[in-house]
């Protein structure tokens, strides 16, 4: 339920701009890949229950086998989606038509997801974010493992990979709502990466 | 009659016959063609690099000018074999850099490939012109600067699904400013930023340049800016298609993909906006050639809409989130299709994904279909029987069903009769990937039928020795059968030992032959390697003769023993 609270709440803060619909249609997207997910853990789960008891076990082994399927393994690594899923996470920004994917895994820290960031929504005034950090109009904020929105920077690097499920930057008008307080902690992070 | 001739005519007449497996029968005619295909030869093909000494190549074809080696075996690519089981290249280009061979090509798939190779290479061979790297490991864009900077006439740099680390040098700005003759540049696998303004102006000046593989750190504007300086392009691979469609860089790309009229192939989209596709459907008409395997980012009804667009496809590589509709769309939109792969999306297979159906109605729309790749989630026999009927032409038919011992979902029986009915059809295959439940009995079927089968991979199947045997026995070309987690053991591996020596090789893991018997086989058979590997650091002592062998390679050689094996690669 407050998941769902939650969604309304992103919607409807959305209500008027350009990518309402997208956002929308990304999340409905979000939910049929889970539903999938659900349907392999159950057809699993079938073929475990239908067998032997010496066979399930040569059938959970052979499906967890190495080198089976047969996908090569740069393939493996570069398109299939459970390496992607691992690491990438999707980025918004208010006003921005579009969602971003940007991989964790190949930022070292704050001032390197800063970079990144501009390099992807420059043209939305990141820049300018970053460069007049008292002024912002954008704060990043990030969902974490247990659905919580929370302020990018509050904790170390390698917690914030690890529990980090997605990224926006919000305006800062929009903030307030959202119960944040961008103070101390968000200069700190803007200030490292505008050096 | 022929042996009237002087030399110089039958140099001449040699000089027109191309296929390797042609020049090889040449030369065994007669001592006079030995002889003279000696001299002529120039390109030469090893599929292992253990079969031969570099000095020994250099000696038979002083000629050469184009190699292709091959190194790790296949199963390397699935993570069977160690990182560094071997496959060096470095022998290979210090005694062909030595000799002074006039080296202008190589092409090298799952070798291990240093800087300090690529360093040598581009420094001893003049006139260097063409170097294509497939599933090659341990270089990185240092070995690619050298390559850049030393070689003058530079026409080809292929590099195919490499891991290269990237140490964010500016290799691309190695070519000198005079380097004009590059024709195929494809960097599609490099992880790292590329010099944009170094490599805008490198397509600039190269008039010849066909065929261009970006990777993702090319944006869109950089794109639009290379397609407007290189409209002569046929082959390109795009790295990177996000962006605003209301900004101007995505406008200027439709544009001037509007006035692209040479594409016809495409590949990459490797970060990829589906509202970005509408600017690439005016090329698609006249495409022939279409790799979305690594397209993660289209799915669905933008990956159908892309295809309602390509008319003239005769080659298609996706992933298997196109469904059974979407096959259905590529079997009444391209009409020409002869190679189809579909790859599997997520690690075991979307349920939601491919399956019999689908191929089945590839098979009835796409009736010049020769060459398969196909991962899936269930199969029929039924749905076999009809393909084979309808597509007689296969050479390669691959079907991988991604739970290994799956039987025919519809009858609960095994596929032997679906994959008997291919190899009994298709009388032209060279290549067959099993998959599902199998017994014996499919065996049978490809000794009988299976009359031109070179190279076969078995996994999961059969009942026992026979199987094996039916395949030796039967498939008379065979050049290279991988086995694994087959209930084969030492009787099969014994029986027909004489076998091996017109096989390139065999590999056997998790099956049922014991050392014993690979030391027997090692022993009757000298020009065979047989090689075992012990990866158990536990048991690194000895190797009881009754223990049962993880992996076993096997290859015919003339070089003997190899000596850069590690540790746990016990050569007998």
């Amino acid at each position: 339920m407050a998941k769902e609270g939650l969604g309304l709440e992103i919607t409807e803060l959305r209500l008027g701009l350009p990518d309402a619909e997208h956002q929308v249609s990304v999340v409905n997207k979000k939910n049929e890949k889970k539903r999938a997910f659900s349907e392999i853990d159950d057809g699993v789960g079938d073929e475990n229950s239908s067998s032997g008891g010496g066979d399930r076990k040569m059938e959970t082994n052979k499906s967890q086998v190495v080198g089976w399927p047969p996908v090569c393994s740069y393939r493996k690594k570069n398109s299939m989606n459970e390496g992607a899923s691992k690491m990438y996470v999707k980025v918004s920004m208010d006003g921005a038509p579009f969602l971003r994917k940007i991989d964790l895994g190949l930022h070292k820290g704050y001032s390197d997801l800063a970079l990144a960031l501009d390099k992807l929504f420059g043209c939305y005034g990141m820049v300018e974010a970053l460069k007049n950090a008292d002024n912002s109009e954008h704060v990043p904020i990030y969902e974490d493992k247990d659905g919580d929105w929370m302020l990018v920077g509050d904790v170390p690097w390698e917690m914030f990979m690890e529990s980090c499920k997605r990224l926006r930057i919000m305006k800062k008008s929009d903030a307030k709502g959202f119960g944040l307080q961008p103070k101390g902690s968000l200069k700190g992070f803007i200030e490292s990466a505008a050096k | 009659m022929m042996n009237y001739f002087p030399d110089e005519v039958i140099e001449h007449i040699f000089d027109y016959v191309v296929s390797h497996s042609d020049r090889n029968a040449l030369s065994l005619v007669c001592k006079s063609w030995y002889r003279i295909e000696r001299c002529t030869r120039q390109r030469v093909f090893i599929g292992n690099c253990y079969s031969i000494t570099p000095e020994r190549l250099i000696q038979r074809f002083p000629g050469l000018k184009s190699l292709t080696l091959k190194g790790k075996p296949h199963f390397a690519d699935f993570s069977l074999v160690p990182y560094d089981w071997g496959g060096f290249v470095h022998p290979w280009v210090e005694a062909l850099a030595k000799s002074r061979v006039g080296l202008e090509e190589l092409r090298l798939k799952r070798m291990v490939v240093s800087d300090e190779s690529l360093e040598l290479l581009s420094r001893s061979f003049t006139h260097f012109k063409s170097l294509v790297l497939v599933s090659c490991e341990g270089f990185s864009t240092d070995g690619l600067a050298a390559i850049a900077a030393n070689c003058r006439f530079l026409r080809e740099l292929d590099l195919q699904e490499n891991e290269v680390e990237d140490h964010k040098g500016q290799w691309l700005s190695c070519f000198p400013d005079n380097c004009t003759s590059l024709v195929s540049l494809n960097f599609a696998c490099l992880k790292g930023e590329v010099s944009l303004g170094a490599l805008e102006r490198f397509v600039a000046r190269s008039p010849n340049l066909k065929s261009l593989k970006l990777n993702r750190s090319v944006p869109v504007d950089a794109l639009q800016r290379i397609m407007m300086r290189a409209p002569q392009l046929s082959d390109l691979g795009i790295g990177s298609l996000v962006h605003d469609p209301e900004s101007e860089a995505y406008i200027k790309l439709k544009n001037t993909i509007l006035k692209c009229k040479s594409i016809t192939s495409l590949s990459g989209f490797l970060e990829v906006a589906p509202h970005c596709l509408a600017a690439i459907y005016p090329i698609c008409p006249n495409l022939t050639s279409l790799n979305l395997s690594y397209a993660a980012g289209i799915q669905g009804s933008a990956l159908v809409k892309l295809i309602h667009h390509c008319v003239k496809l005769q080659r298609l590589w996706i992933m298997d989130c196109i469904g059974d509709k979407g096959l259905g769309v590529v079997a009444t939109t391209c009409k020409d299709l002869q190679e189809l792969r579909v790859f599997p999306s997520v690690p075991f297979g979307d349920p939601a994904a491919v399956t019999e159906k689908g191929l089945v109605a590839i098979s009835m729309g796409c009736p010049k279909l020769h060459s398969l790749l196909y991962f899936c989630h269930q199969m029929t026999n039924a749905a076999l029987i009809t393909v084979a009927k309808n597509c007689p032409n296969f050479i390669r038919f691959r079907l991988c069903i991604l739970d290994a011992t799956k039987p025919d979902p519809d009858t609960m029986q095994p596929l032997d009769e679906g994959f008997g009915a291919i190899v009994q059809s298709c009388r032209r295959l060279r290549r067959l990937s099993l998959s599902g439940k199998l017994t014996d009995q499919v065996f049978l079927y490809i000794g009988m039928y299976a009359e031109k089968l070179e190279m076969l991979s078995i996994a999961f199947a059969g009942d026992g020795d026979k199987g094996m045997l039916y395949v030796l026995n039967g498939c008379k070309k065979l050049r290279k059968l991988e086995i694994r987690d087959c209930p084969f053991g030492d009787m099969a591996l014994l029986t027909d030992v004489g076998k091996y020596e017109t096989m390139r090789s065999l590999w056997m893991s998790s099956c049922e032959v014991t050392v014993g018997a690979c030391k027997l086989l090692a022993k009757k058979m000298p020009r065979l390697n047989v090689e075992i590997f012990n990866e158990n650091e536990q048991e690194d002592c000895s190797l009881e003769d009754g223990q049962k062998v993880e992996k076993m390679y096997l290859y015919r050689t003339l070089a003997g023993k190899r000596k850069d094996a590690p540790e746990y690669v016990w050569t007998l």
